[in-house]
């Protein structure tokens, strides 16, 4: 018996065993030392007739691969997928917040009307051409940091919740409103 | 035996199948490794080992012939398994698995040459097998004389119980482990069964065995 199954193996080593004797002899040699070590005299002898001398492992080498494999409890990894993108909705409050402060920001740096331009605008709107004064807070006309937080808050708040379509829509009535802006804005749009 | 494809220099570990090999028919040896290499990826974990004892030599062989340090070499060839195992489930049979094998180990053995800032050996070219063998037999002057004793040994014990095998016997062994021809192509050469054949081997690797494992153990 022991015989037949160690003629099953040199046929295994050389590729010869019929596929349908390769199932059990495979597991049984994965239980069996001395099937093992047998199997390595095999391929040490065909080593030693074909290149004569040179390196060989040493004895322990192929217990110790399998040692190191079980140590490491390493797995055989399937082919790696393909990198998926990352999730997409933590990006949509920030670029909404981004949006919201640019524009803020193209509104606190553009709107600047000058006289002229108030003139314009009382003489479209029909509204009055003075604007009632109104008397700020002691400390210039800079808003309170009070302000400002409830001004970022709402900001904020709009880029969350607002659609995009909506963000644009608003953004662009209010924009579209003064022509600097607008002007503005176009210039923007062309520049590379 | 096909060349074998060694990888580009970019320091890659990460092994490719070569497509280049797909047109030739697999041997049996290939289809036996390719079978092995199907277990593992179902699971069975005793197959890798096979596959470890057949490739050993000269896994080791060659990673000594690179890093020029027989010393190291089994450590870096050991590395080279246990990357093999790992990626196994990678490996499609589009290429032999030695020459897949052989692949991870030449990365292996560049990134520990490079780690240690060492020039490596020119193996950017494709080596045959043969040519192989004569720089692993010029490798033997950097063999530790231990280990240069134990291949002399081993040698001398093989061939002295290949010269005590009765003809029939020895033939067939010359002809499958020297030579590389099939079970097929033996019986036609020899004049006798395939069976009769796989005896023979089988029987000529016991006689073999028998004289190697007091030196082995």
């Amino acid at each position: 018996m022991t015989g037949q199954i160690r003629e099953q193996m040199s046929a295994l080593l050389d590729g010869e065993l019929p596929k349908g004797e390769v199932d059990l002899l495979v597991r049984r040699m994965a239980r069996d030392v001395e099937l093992k070590r047998a199997f390595g005299s095999y391929v040490l002898a065909g080593e030693s007739l074909r290149t004569p001398g040179g390196v060989v492992a040493s004895k322990g080498f192929a217990a110790r691969v399998s040692a190191a494999i079980d140590a490491g409890e390493v797995a055989v990894e399937a082919a790696p997928p393909v990198p998926a993108r990352p999730p997409l909705r933590w990006r949509r409050p920030l670029a909404a917040t981004a949006v919201a402060a640019s524009a803020a920001l193209a509104a606190v740096l553009l709107v600047q009307p000058d006289a002229g331009d108030e003139q314009l605008f009382a003489e479209r709107s029909g509204a009055p051409a003075t604007l009632p004064v109104v008397t700020l807070p002691a400390g210039g006309s800079s808003p309170t940091p009070a302000q400002n937080q409830r001004l970022a808050g709402y900001l904020v708040t709009h880029g969350q919740y607002a659609t995009p379509i909506g963000r644009r829509t608003a953004w662009s009535n209010a924009l579209a409103t003064d022509p600097g802006i607008a002007r503005a804005t176009d210039d923007n749009l062309e520049a590379p | 035996m096909p060349m074998a494809n060694f990888p580009p220099a970019d320091g890659s570990t990460e092994p490719h199948e070569p497509r280049d090999d797909s047109a030739r028919p697999a041997s049996g040896v290939e289809q036996s490794d390719l079978e092995l290499v199907r277990r593992v990826q179902r699971g069975e974990r005793g197959a890798f080992d096979l596959l470890v004892l057949r490739y050993q030599h000269k896994v080791v062989k060659l990673v000594a012939r690179l890093l020029r340090d027989p010393a190291e070499a089994e450590d870096v060839a050991q590395e080279a398994f246990v990357k093999a195992y790992r990626a196994l489930g990678s490996f499609r049979g589009d290429s032999a698995f030695y020459t897949w094998l052989y692949r991870i180990a030449v990365n292996t053995a560049r990134n520990t040459m490079a780690s240690r800032q060492r020039r490596p050996l020119d193996y950017e070219a494709d080596l045959s097998e043969s040519e192989q063998s004569v720089v692993e037999s010029r490798m033997r002057h950097g063999d530790t004389p231990e280990a240069a004793a134990l291949s002399d040994e081993i040698h001398r014990t093989v061939n002295s119980a290949i010269e005590a095998l009765p003809e029939d016997l020895r033939t067939a062994i010359i002809l499958r482990e020297v030579e590389g021809l099939s079970y097929e192509e033996i019986a036609e050469a020899m004049e006798c069964p395939v069976g009769t054949v796989r005896s023979r081997i089988f029987r000529a690797r016991e006689a073999i065995d028998r004289s190697l494992k007091p030196l082995l153990d």
